[in-house]
């Protein structure tokens, strides 16, 4: 096994931990605002491990450029959609909860 | 290597599923949108692992508009649907 | 200093010039013959971008400064809400606080809002007109330097000062 080939193979496996850790997060948090911590900080750092592994098997640098595009997109669509939805839930009166 | 990243994707739809009880359970609608959160990072990232275990480049360009679609979609949602359905609940 | 002055700012139309090219370069994989419809997009890209935003004045060094420590931030972030998460107790102790902007309004405060939802135990909930409301996973934790970090690493991409805001020069704008 080469050398990037195990990179590649560590990179996706912590992608992996972090994006099961973004469901028991949101299983196990007591409302939609720490539910969303749990979603767009774990999801994003789960899908830039996996997509930083997979650039180091990119065929071509176009390929490699499209793998980190997509990764950007998501990051500023769940940052944005993450406000938005925490804000809309404050102004419904959706109160946060405490210890 | 193929089936390894075949394996991670399986992975993770077995996260998006488990995550999508959430999604059912709620309780409230801002719960249920977290599911456009959900698809749109663990289905692109499934997507482009299965495009390199099966050698399908083109399965990237999926995941590019599968991250645009997501994007869209949860902001159309909170602005029109949610919004304006609990509306029509608080005028009933 | 606050008259309406058309005038084409070239540098930030070369810079969105490249910048669409790239993403097209980038979406084709490279294929030379999708050039004949991709000069043609890029354009009209580069003149309805130019219609619809002004130029942005961004300094790049500030920006590549701002990438390391973003993702340094947001790998700590996921790592944080990961411990929390699998944590029998969850140690969490969630709270919302309200941080005075300094930013001048805009893209900047866009900016800085998307970023805080991406670090460590922050999401920002309401963007106001001075100020930042920020739900935090654990209000044990002292936020505001952190805060501030950020203010000033986005305030230096986009060549503002906190002081007073200002607007930037045409020279270096995307």
């Amino acid at each position: 096994m080469q050398l990037t080939d195990f990179l590649t193979l560590l990179l996706l496996l912590a992608g992996a931990g972090f994006f099961l850790a973004g469901t028991v997060g949101l299983l196990r948090f007591p409302d939609v605002y720490t539910r969303l911590h749990a979603l767009t900080k774990a999801d994003n750092v789960g899908l830039g491990l996996v997509v930083a592994g997979l650039v180091l098997q990119a065929e071509s640098w176009a390929a490699m450029g499209k793998l980190l595009l997509i990764w950007l997109l998501v990051l500023l669509a769940s940052a944005s959609v993450a406000h938005l939805v925490a804000r809309t839930a404050l102004q419904k009166g959706i109160r946060p909860w405490k210890r | 290597m193929a089936v390894f990243y075949s394996g991670v994707a399986l992975f993770l739809l077995l996260t998006l599923v488990a995550g999508l009880w959430r999604v059912l359970q709620g309780p409230t609608p801002a719960d249920r949108m977290l599911a456009a959160q959900l698809f749109g990072t663990t289905a692109v990232a499934c997507l482009l692992l299965l495009a390199q275990a099966f050698g399908r480049p083109h399965l990237r360009d999926v995941a590019l508009v599968f991250a645009l679609l997501a994007a869209v979609t949860a902001v159309a949602f909170v602005r029109r649907t949610w919004t304006v359905r609990e509306e029509d609940d608080a005028a009933d | 200093m606050t008259s309406v002055k058309i005038k084409i700012c070239w540098s930030s139309i070369i810079s969105r010039l490249g910048l669409f090219a790239l993403i097209w370069w980038i979406l084709t994989d490279g294929a030379a013959p999708s050039w004949w419809i991709g000069v043609p997009a890029v354009l009209l890209a580069v003149i309805t971008s130019a219609a619809l935003i002004p130029p942005v004045s961004l300094v790049w060094y500030e920006f590549l400064r701002f990438v390391p420590f973003f993702l340094v931030r947001s790998l700590t972030g996921g790592v944080d809400v990961a411990w929390r998460a699998f944590h029998p107790g969850m140690a969490i102790a969630p709270d919302l606080i309200t941080y005075p902007l300094r930013l001048p309004p805009g893209l900047p405060r866009v900016f800085m809002a998307n970023t805080v939802s991406l670090l460590p135990g922050t999401l920002s909930v309401e963007l106001g007109s001075n100020f930042l409301q920020v739900h935090v996973l654990d209000a044990r934790k002292e936020f505001l330097p952190e805060l501030e970090k950020v203010e000033q690493g986005v305030a230096r991409i986009f060549g503002a000062s906190l002081k007073d805001s200002k607007g930037g020069e045409c020279n270096a704008a995307i």
